[in-house]
């Protein structure tokens, strides 16, 4: 009554594979209603998401717009004030209209680089579990490489290679990070590929890709979410962090280029806390919202460290 | 005064499926210098019992009712402070688990000296001489001391554990399985350990085991516990001449007996209940070969019988006949467990 | 035996990576759009000039004679001459060098032995209130972005009660004797300060939790029950027993650490305007200074992969049981 359940009985609960695909997902669903954590990264989620998609609606002004005073002057380093929530920056943009619209960059570069390195890992890990041999050592190898080459410095000379926009970002992120998720999802592949109903299926013919696709992801699937969920934060951190050495994309409002902006203004002399301290927390908070919510899922596949 | 008195102690694990009443109302004493063997499958709760008489319990699991007496003291109305200074003075165990029971990192006489300064208030210098005469005593090298535990091979774990529980002259000892994870012939040597510290020391000893035969080797008394409750209970030569309650019929039929040469050993059939929902009735009455009606309804009291111990059975009155075709009775359970799926765990099947 | 031959696989893979990494800064540097030299060509230099600057740089020869030279050039510990300044990378280097060694190294072991404490206490209280607010308190830091907080520090401590230099490493106009009379000079540590607050903050967030996750793990282990039943004192249990058990993985930690945070020194040295590797590379990078960027990236690598190495080996080391085979 006391042994933890390993992931695996866990997992070959749901043998049958649409059961699965439908379990995966009922998964999160559970999870966020269970944890605490994990619900409140959803809720955090789910006002970022409302916030990019509705911010030409509730944004006061456009975001690169100048705003003028009635005497014709440029409202410059405006308070925060009615007219402007969060105040304005040294050129006189609205500051609150930008970090609404810096929730699309975040969210876009987010959801789009954790889908690259989620599907490129778990594609990498399946195949390199399942067919083993010289593909396997092969693609860890290439693993190693990857682990061996410092994240942020790489990225930031790819950028500059490939040219500053957030697609750059993205696949500078997809192409770095899919190491991790890829180990993980392959170490579980080698124990799935051993089980009985791989066995059987393979028996009864299934073709390699229809036992890797039907009978084997499924059952990684969570373990997928989870490193998703965790690369969702990264990925965000990791566009601020170009944004802010001043490789991001130049025609991109994002809480990166806010920062950066207001750093390289002098906003910090001025103690323009209304403009620095705003895109920090809101960068934060998402980040977070991606670790509460893998915790979530860490807790459903390894329910020991549950157990208090 | 017994030593140890411990009066309807109840032990509950919380867990994911409801929470699992290990122990149910046990009631039990040991005598200054006296031995109890405590017998039952794995899962009777008997580990459990043990770790709840020195307070040391996993965290999902919680004391929930009854008394445990030690020379008058209710060591359950005592704060964790206070039960500091009964462990290892009066109560030691040598725990099921000896294998891992040393600290990896340490030299195990370093673990050893660290418990003789800390608890008993010895110098450096005379704990030092205190753990080299505890080694001798429980046949180990003094230079093993200087060992880290991995240097250890499993019977010489177990008796620096052995060791490590005399350090401080406790008036009780409870040793968990203190041979099980050992192959015969280290077996054979620690019980001999153990029987003669008993000769030499004055200590009192409570020897849990699911191996009647080591019981009936070191102990005076014998309780038989079943689902988290004892079900029989008194010394040992009593309770295995003329045992009371089925359970223990069973037990000796399933073991290598000694004094009875049986030619073959006959299991019990079915398997404990589960104790997030313990029966209505007498726990073991599924398996029981001998079960009556009544026995479905009520669970019967451990009460003394004519034989001069304690049993927990309705039909304790006919012990002696049904302990005469217990053998018999036992093997037929197992034929018909072996021909079919007709027995039932329920109340269905036996009647 | 097999120790050795696993000690010389891991170097032969450490090599490897290394082997990869500069070829891909290679292809890279050589393939991005535009003439290398561009940012360094007067518009008014003649075609015979700009051949001649080819030439000097050694762009003129085929691609694969570039690499070879490049490599042979890497494998001498030969960087080239930075694009602008002419002077040789591996001084721009050299110069920089021990600053971030310096930021790198005091932050990490202050975060490592906070983190230690840290997570040794939340693993003793687990289940209470200091669990349930330490851990979303740690996360934060783990997700609040280092140059964000590296601006807040400035903004409070610098700027406002200006009890902290903004940038740089030393004051302007100071010279010391040696570089360890620079290093142990007041006047360093107060450069160093902020930075190496603001970095140790977000690094002690990792061996906090992996610290408390060890310990939740020894503390559910056998011997720490018997230490329980022993009646040792809840201090002995879990700082002599449970905490040495849990760390080690948390100094295993510590030298990957070394790696990965010299990876992200890059954020944090350009927040301070700190004179280090990663602030060289970022500057080099936007300059299109190749040849700087080039070496001060392959010593970041470098350090990296060495560091994974030495992590490897490290645990070989602190387990008294490593040679023996445990269940």
């Amino acid at each position: 009554m006391n042994e933890s359940r390993p992931l695996s009985t866990v997992l070959v609960q749901y043998p049958r594979a649409t059961a699965a695909w439908r379990a995966a997902l009922a998964a999160t669903w559970s999870i966020a209603r269970r944890d605490r954590f994990a619900l409140t990264g959803l809720i955090i989620y789910a006002v970022f998401l409302v916030v990019a998609l509705a911010a030409p609606l509730v944004a006061p002004y456009p975001p690169q717009e100048l705003t003028y005073l009635s005497n014709g002057d440029v409202d410059a380093n405006a308070p925060m004030s009615r007219t402007h929530l969060l105040g304005t920056t040294n050129l006189g943009r609205d500051i609150f209209s930008q970090l609404l619209y810096g929730a699309r960059a975040a969210l876009m570069v987010g959801i789009t680089a954790a889908l690259g390195v989620v599907i490129l890992g778990t594609l990498v890990g399946l195949v390199s579990g399942y067919y083993g041999g010289w593909v396997d050592t092969a693609i860890m190898r290439l693993a190693d490489v990857a682990f061996g080459i410092p994240f942020l410095p790489m990225a930031i000379v790819l950028v500059a290679f490939l040219g500053p926009s957030i697609w750059n970002v993205v696949l500078v992120m997809t192409l770095l990070l899919w190491r991790d998720t890829g180990r993980v999802i392959r170490s579980q592949v080698l124990t799935l590929r051993e089980r009985a109903y791989v066995e059987a299926a393979r028996l009864l013919g299934a073709s390699h890709f229809r036992i890797m696709f039907v009978h084997i992801a499924p059952n990684v699937l969570p373990l997928s979410f989870l490193y998703g969920s965790l690369a969702i934060g990264w990925a965000i951190l990791t566009e601020a962090s170009i944004s802010f050495l001043g490789f991001g994309d130049p025609n991109v409002i994002s809480w990166g280029s806010m920062l950066q902006d207001a750093y390289n203004s002098q906003a910090l002399a001025r103690q323009a806390f209304n403009w620095f301290v705003p895109p920090g927390i809101t960068i934060m908070l998402t980040v977070m919202a991606g670790f509460f919510i893998s915790r979530g899922y860490e807790e459903l596949l390894f329910p020991r460290m549950r157990r208090r | 005064m017994p030593l140890l008195d411990v009066e309807g102690l109840s032990v509950e694990y919380r867990t994911t499926q409801g929470s699992v009443q290990a122990v149910r109302g046990v009631s039990l004493s040991v005598e200054a210098g006296g031995s109890l063997g405590l017998v039952g499958e794995s899962g009777c709760g008997k580990s459990t019992l043990a770790r709840a008489l020195i307070r040391v319990l996993p965290r999902n699991a919680r004391i929930t009712g009854g008394a445990v007496r030690l020379e008058g003291t209710d060591l359950l109305s005592l704060t964790e402070e206070e039960m500091n200074q009964y462990r290892w003075r009066k109560i030691a165990v040598v725990p099921q688990a000896a294998m891992d029971s040393l600290d990896p990192v340490h030299r195990v006489g370093n673990q050893m000296v660290e418990t003789l300064r800390l608890r008993g208030g010895l110098t450096a210098v005379a704990a030092r001489a205190r753990a080299e005469r505890l080694f001798q005593l429980v046949g180990l090298e003094s230079r093993r001391l200087e060992h880290y535990p991995h240097e250890f091979s499993g019977g010489m774990k177990q008796r620096a554990v052995i060791a490590m529980a005399l350090a401080l002259d406790p008036s009780l000892l409870i040793a968990d399985e203190p041979v099980t994870a050992l192959d015969v012939i280290v077996q054979r040597q620690v019980l001999a350990t153990l029987r003669q510290l008993r000769a030499e020391l004055t200590l009192s000893l409570i020897l849990i085991t699911h191996d009647i035969s080591v019981v009936a080797h070191l102990c005076q008394d014998v309780a038989v516990m079943y689902a988290g409750r004892v079900v029989e209970r008194g010394t040992v030569r009593r309770v295995f001449a003329a045992p009371q309650h089925p359970y223990t019929m069973g037990l000796r039929n399933a073991f290598p007996s000694l004094r009875l040469h049986q030619m073959r050993l006959v299991p019990i059939e079915g398997y404990p209940p589960d104790l997030v929902a313990p029966p209505r009735g007498c726990a073991f009455a599924p398996r029981c070969p001998f079960v009556i009606a009544k026995c479905w309804d009520e669970d019967p009291p451990l009460v003394a019988t004519e034989s001069g111990h304690m049993a927990a059975c309705h039909r304790a009155n006919e012990a002696a006949v049904l302990s005469a075709g217990a053998p018999e009775a036992f093997a037929r359970l197992e034929r018909l467990a072996e021909e079919g799926p007709i027995r039932a765990t329920g109340s269905g099947g036996l009647r | 035996m097999t120790r050795l031959l696993f000690i010389a696989s891991r170097l032969g893979q450490t090599l490897l990576v290394l082997w990869v990494v500069a070829t891909l800064l290679f292809l890279i540097f050589r393939l991005m759009p535009g003439n290398p030299l561009v940012a360094y060509i007067d518009p008014n230099f003649t075609q015979e000039m700009q051949q001649a600057l080819l030439r000097q740089f050694g762009l003129d020869k085929p691609l694969y004679v570039q690499y070879f030279v490049y490599l042979g050039n890497l494998a001498r510990g030969e960087f080239g001459r930075s694009f602008f300044t002419r002077e040789p990378v591996s001084k721009a280097i050299w110069d920089v060098l021990p600053n971030t060694i310096m930021l790198t190294l005091s932050a990490l072991v202050l975060a490592y032995l906070v983190g230690i404490v840290q997570g040794a206490l939340l693993a003793a209280r687990r289940g209470t209130r200091v669990e349930a607010l330490g851990i979303p308190m740690v996360l934060a830091t783990r997700a609040a972005p280092e140059f964000w907080v590296g601006m807040l520090a400035l903004a409070l401590f610098s700027f406002h009660f200006n009890w902290f230099p903004s940038s740089g490493a030393t004051s302007p106009g100071s010279v010391y004797p040696s570089m360890w009379a620079k290093f142990f000079s007041l006047d360093f540590l107060r450069h160093l300060t902020l930075p190496a607050l603001t970095l140790a903050l977000y690094l002690q967030g990792l061996p906090t939790l992996l610290m408390r996750n060890t310990m939740l793990e020894v503390m559910d282990e056998d011997f720490v029950t018997f230490c329980r039943m022993r009646g040792l004192p809840e201090r002995t249990i879990i700082l002599r027993h449970a905490a040495r058990n849990a760390l080690l993985p948390v100094v295993t930690a510590f030298a990957l650490g070394v790696g990965y945070s010299i990876g992200g020194d890059v954020i944090i040295e350009t927040v301070f305007s700190w004179p280090g590797l990663g602030r060289l590379l970022v500057r080099a990078v936007s300059a299109k200074d190749y040849p700087v960027a080039q070496g001060a990236f392959v010593i970041l690598a470098a350090i990296m992969v060495f560091m994974n190495l030495a992590a490897d080996l490290l645990y070989g080391l602190l387990d008294p049981r490593v040679s023996h085979e445990r269940k």
